[in-house]
């Protein structure tokens, strides 16, 4: 009987064979013994040795053909397995459609007008629709704000997962309900069976939430995108979310890119950090780097808030840089028209 | 509301037919070119320089028979609205604030008259009370009533609950404050809606009753009369029960477009229609707003 | 009313600007009752800022609409400016509002406002309630603009035409006009962005030179922490944790304080959070 997470293991397992990354292999074996392992032991993998991407997005621009303007200008950032990517930025920024773009869901007159997306190393561009839908869900997946709005309200939510299971593996009912508890589990939520048979009504943000990336990774996607998918939550549900993004990404070797507002929660969780603003990536680089060494005045001023305003200036951690005041006062002057 | 009303094509349509209808109404029986209850031998005739709408089977001219007829229709059917107006509304918007007592009682009330069929009860209190079109509308209204009565009360209710409701009271104000600042202007565009269906709805009611020759005698002409008459000889004058059906027809239509008027400019539709006229103002002015987009418009969207 | 002394140092002992003892509130009866608040006791004095921490469900929402008279309490008193209002009816009520005395800044600033009337409007309400005259009340309002960084053109606005951020403090200011001595703001920034986020914070930050005392309400410590001098922890109902800001976060004494303090996104979480955040959850939930 193989759960969930020993199948996504052996196939982490394969990958890593083909990676020659020896402290990857380790960490995926200690991991099959124990499917319900939880977060106690922490050794991330991060592959030393560059490995074959699953996601790269190379400069890519995107158009509102109905505007005629461009409005994302040049993204660039790799995802290899087990990697996770934050995106940081305002609405309108750009993140969002960057999204939509990896996962062929740009919105009507939105175009991709250069640079070029690779899932997998195949490109993207000339996918067929049929070819999109067989992408989905089993190599990229997605999770979004607001997670009442993506379930349907008059269906128990556990048919919900058990319905990708379905669709995307081919199972049989009893067998899909089988996995999809064991997806349930998987994601943490204190009683699969009881939940399974919920609607959404009788669940919290936060354990729909699960659900949702419970559903997300029901066919063994490579690549996840949680789009501010913590943002409409309570603090506390959004460490839990953030912690099981965490754990999974340890577990399963997921390669994660996180959208948010918020610095810190993707700075808490990514490896690799973008900050956008009005679709232009104004600042990147390796999550320490961009905390310690700011280039750009937008991201001082993101770091600025939270040392000013936000916990930081009470733990006494190692300060990241004293709090440029006077860029928050620029900052205001431009944005008093807002 | 007025002005936002007449900015729509429809919204001018409806209005311009409304008011010549309800000219007609006003001053039909004054400006008939002929008495209408006078016969002649000339029967059937199509129209022409004496009868501009022809004659009917007993050699009435029809345009004089229309324009007396009008009368009845209009009043009738306005009889219907404003005691249903009346009936209704004010208890739907006090039923939110008078306490669970009353709500509950005008609550089941309303149940009641939706069950009753308002045609037969007209029908019958003509029956009992002899001719007169009058007391059939009033009892009419008071049964329609329960359309005002749910639309001001939902109405009502929506605005109660607001936010910036509370806000009022935590400030210190009184229910007739906050009813007054807040909850009628809300509650006015969904009654005025309700108004104009139920006045087209009052013509049908009107025309049905006179079609069947209940309420008013003949030969007293009215529009759904003069549909019966003449409805024996479609096969051969046509025109003669066509002139009074299309008046009709046309007269409840221009009321259920003004409803859609009314509708499209208040509430949610109205402040989007509004931002929208002000934003392609703007694109209009400045052309470098286009390329930069309106920020209100922008955030009229919602946080 | 203004004070240029930190609210911390009291020069003398000076009454609660509201007093708040053994409060519960329940709702439904009998076998249906849910207990919203449990014995809950907080003091706020003139001018400090306060911030009551907790998760949807914890009550802080009840707790604001109990001292605002919007929900009546089943136990327990509460003191505004030296009034004792448990047992107030409507009139009372209304007679201690318009006094002007205590204000409230809702969460969303959509709503707050009503959609068909102009800022100034809105912004004159609490004034013209209280039977101040229509100049009067006008110029009153242009003073205030200035605090929430509102420009004098957009009082002929809809709300509709003005931004999030914008309405925010419209509502802010709404709030001021009536010179309070207590505003309570339910989750004020938590429907903004960045830029209007820290703006909103550094106005309220201004405000406290008035003496006008702020209770924030909110889910996240870290929105709060920066503008708080004493912060209270609401859990399940109960008030599990009273102190100044800087012990509370430093120093947490119940674990669900431990981990809100844990959970807070910080630009330096350490990789031993999440094994604490963990065990905390499992001590809660046991």
């Amino acid at each position: 009987m193989a759960t969930l997470s020993e199948k996504v293991l052996t196939k982490s397992a394969r990958n890593s064979k083909t990676e020659q990354n020896g402290s990857g292999a380790e960490v995926e074996d200690t991991g099959a013994t124990s499917t319900t392992s939880t977060t106690g032991a922490t050794r991330p993998v991060r592959p030393a040795a560059p490995s074959t991407p699953v996601l790269s997005v190379r400069d890519i621009r995107i158009s509102d053909q109905a505007a005629g303007q461009e409005i994302v200008h040049g993204v660039n950032f790799t995802l290899t397995p087990g990697r996770s990517v934050g995106i940081v930025g305002e609405s309108g920024s750009g993140k969002t459609l960057t999204c939509r773009a990896t996962l062929g869901i740009l919105p009507a007159h939105f175009e991709v007008t250069g640079g070029s997306i690779e899932i997998d190393g195949q490109d993207i561009s000339g996918l067929s629709s049929a070819q999109w839908t067989a992408l989905r869900g089993a190599t990229i997946s997605a999770v979004f704000q607001d997670p009442a709005s993506y379930l349907n309200p008059s269906i128990r939510v556990g048919a919900q997962i058990a319905e990708v299971l379905k669709v995307k593996k081919g199972l049989k009912r009893r067998e899909a309900r089988r996995q999809a508890i064991d997806l349930l589990h998987a994601v943490h939520l204190r009683d699969p069976e009881l939940v399974y048979s919920q609607y959404t009504y009788e669940l919290s943000g936060g354990m729909l939430q699960r659900v949702l990336i419970a559903a997300a990774i029901a066919a063994d996607p490579r690549i996840l995108i949680a789009d501010e998918a913590t943002t409409a939550l309570d603090v506390t549900v959004q460490a839990e979310i953030l912690d099981l993004l965490a754990d999974l990404r340890e577990r399963t070797g997921l390669a994660l890119v996180l959208v948010s507002h918020d610095l810190a929660v993707v700075a808490q969780l990514c490896d690799e950090v973008l900050v956008m603003r009005q679709g232009e990536v104004v600042e990147q680089g390796p999550t320490h780097e961009v905390l310690h060494n700011p280039q750009h005045e937008y991201t001082r001023l993101l770091i600025a808030e939270h040392e000013q305003y936000g916990l930081d200036k009470f733990l006494g951690t190692d300060a990241v840089e004293p709090a440029k005041t006077d860029a928050l006062d620029t900052a205001d002057a431009v944005k008093e028209d807002a | 509301m007025v002005r936002r009303v007449l900015s729509l094509t429809s919204g001018r349509i409806a209005l311009v037919i409304l008011t010549v209808i309800a000219l007609l109404a006003v001053l039909g029986p004054l400006i008939a070119p002929d008495n209408p209850l006078a016969t002649s031998s000339d029967t059937l005739a199509e129209a022409s320089g004496a009868h501009w709408l022809g004659t009917d089977y007993l050699g009435r001219d029809v345009l004089s028979r229309l324009l007396d007829g009008s009368r009845v229709s209009v009043l009738g059917s306005l009889e219907v609205a404003l005691t249903a107006l009346g009936v209704g509304a004010v208890p739907g918007i006090l039923s939110v604030y008078f306490g669970r007592v009353f709500e509950w009682v005008t609550l089941r009330l309303t149940d009641t008259l939706v069950a009753l069929p308002f045609l037969l009860f007209a029908v019958a209190v003509v029956a009992l009370l002899g001719n007169g079109i009058t007391q059939a509308m009033l009892v009419t209204g008071v049964l329609v009533s329960p359309l005002f009565y749910r639309v001001s009360r939902a109405a009502t209710l929506a605005v109660a609950q607001s936010p910036y409701v509370e806000a009022a009271l935590i400030s210190g104000a009184s229910i007739g404050w906050v009813v007054r600042r807040h909850v009628w202007v809300k509650v006015l565009p969904p009654i005025a809606v309700a108004l104009a269906q139920t006045i087209g709805v009052g013509f049908v009611i009107v025309s049905t009753l006179t079609f069947l020759g209940i309420g008013v005698q003949p030969p007293a002409p009215t529009w759904g009369g003069l549909l019966a008459s003449d409805l024996g000889y479609l096969t051969q004058k046509p025109w003669a029960p066509l002139v009074p059906a299309l008046l009709i027809m046309v007269t409840v239509w221009a009321c259920n477009l003004l409803a859609d008027a009314i509708r499209d400019v208040s509430g949610e539709a109205g402040r989007a229609l509004v931002n929208n006229r002000k934003a392609r103002a703007n694109r209009l002015a400045d052309t470098d707003s286009a390329a930069h987009g309106d920020p209100a418009h922008v955030h009229a969207g919602g946080a | 009313m203004s004070t240029d002394r930190p609210a911390s140092q009291p020069a003398e002992p000076t009454q609660p600007v509201l007093n708040v003892a053994d409060l519960e509130v329940h709702y439904g009866h009998r076998r249906r009752r849910r207990q919203v608040l449990n014995r809950v006791s907080l003091s706020i004095a003139p001018g400090e800022t306060v911030g009551i921490i907790g998760e949807t469900g914890s009550g802080k929402s009840t707790l604001a609409r109990a001292v605002l008279g919007l929900v009546r309490a089943s136990a327990g008193s509460i003191v505004i400016d030296g009034e004792e209002v448990g047992s107030y009816g409507h009139r009372q009520w209304r007679a201690l509002r318009r006094r002007g005395v205590i204000q409230y800044v809702f969460q969303d600033p959509l709503r707050s406002l009503d959609p068909d009337v102009t800022v100034e409007a809105s912004l004159a309400e609490p004034l013209l309630i209280q039977g101040v005259s229509r100049q009067e009340a006008a110029a009153r309002v242009r003073a205030f603009l200035d605090r929430v960084r509102l420009s004098p053109e957009l009082l002929d606005r809809l709300p509709g035409e003005l931004s999030g951020g914008q309405r925010q403090r419209v509502a802010v200011a709404r709030a001021l006009v009536t010179e309070p001595r207590l505003v309570i703001l339910d989750e004020p920034v938590s429907a903004l962005d960045s830029a209007n986020r820290v703006q909103i914070l550094q106005i309220l930050k201004e405000l406290r030179a008035d003496g006008v005392a702020l209770v924030f309400i909110s889910h996240d410590l870290g929105s709060v922490a920066g503008v708080a001098d004493r912060i209270a922890v609401l859990y399940q109902g109960e008030l599990v944790e009273v102190g100044a800001t800087g012990d509370v976060i430093n120093q947490p004494q119940h674990p669900y304080t431990r981990l809100l303090v844990r959970s807070a996104p910080t630009l330096h979480s350490a990789a031993a959070d999440r094994a604490e955040r963990e065990a905390l959850r499992a001590l809660l939930h046991a």
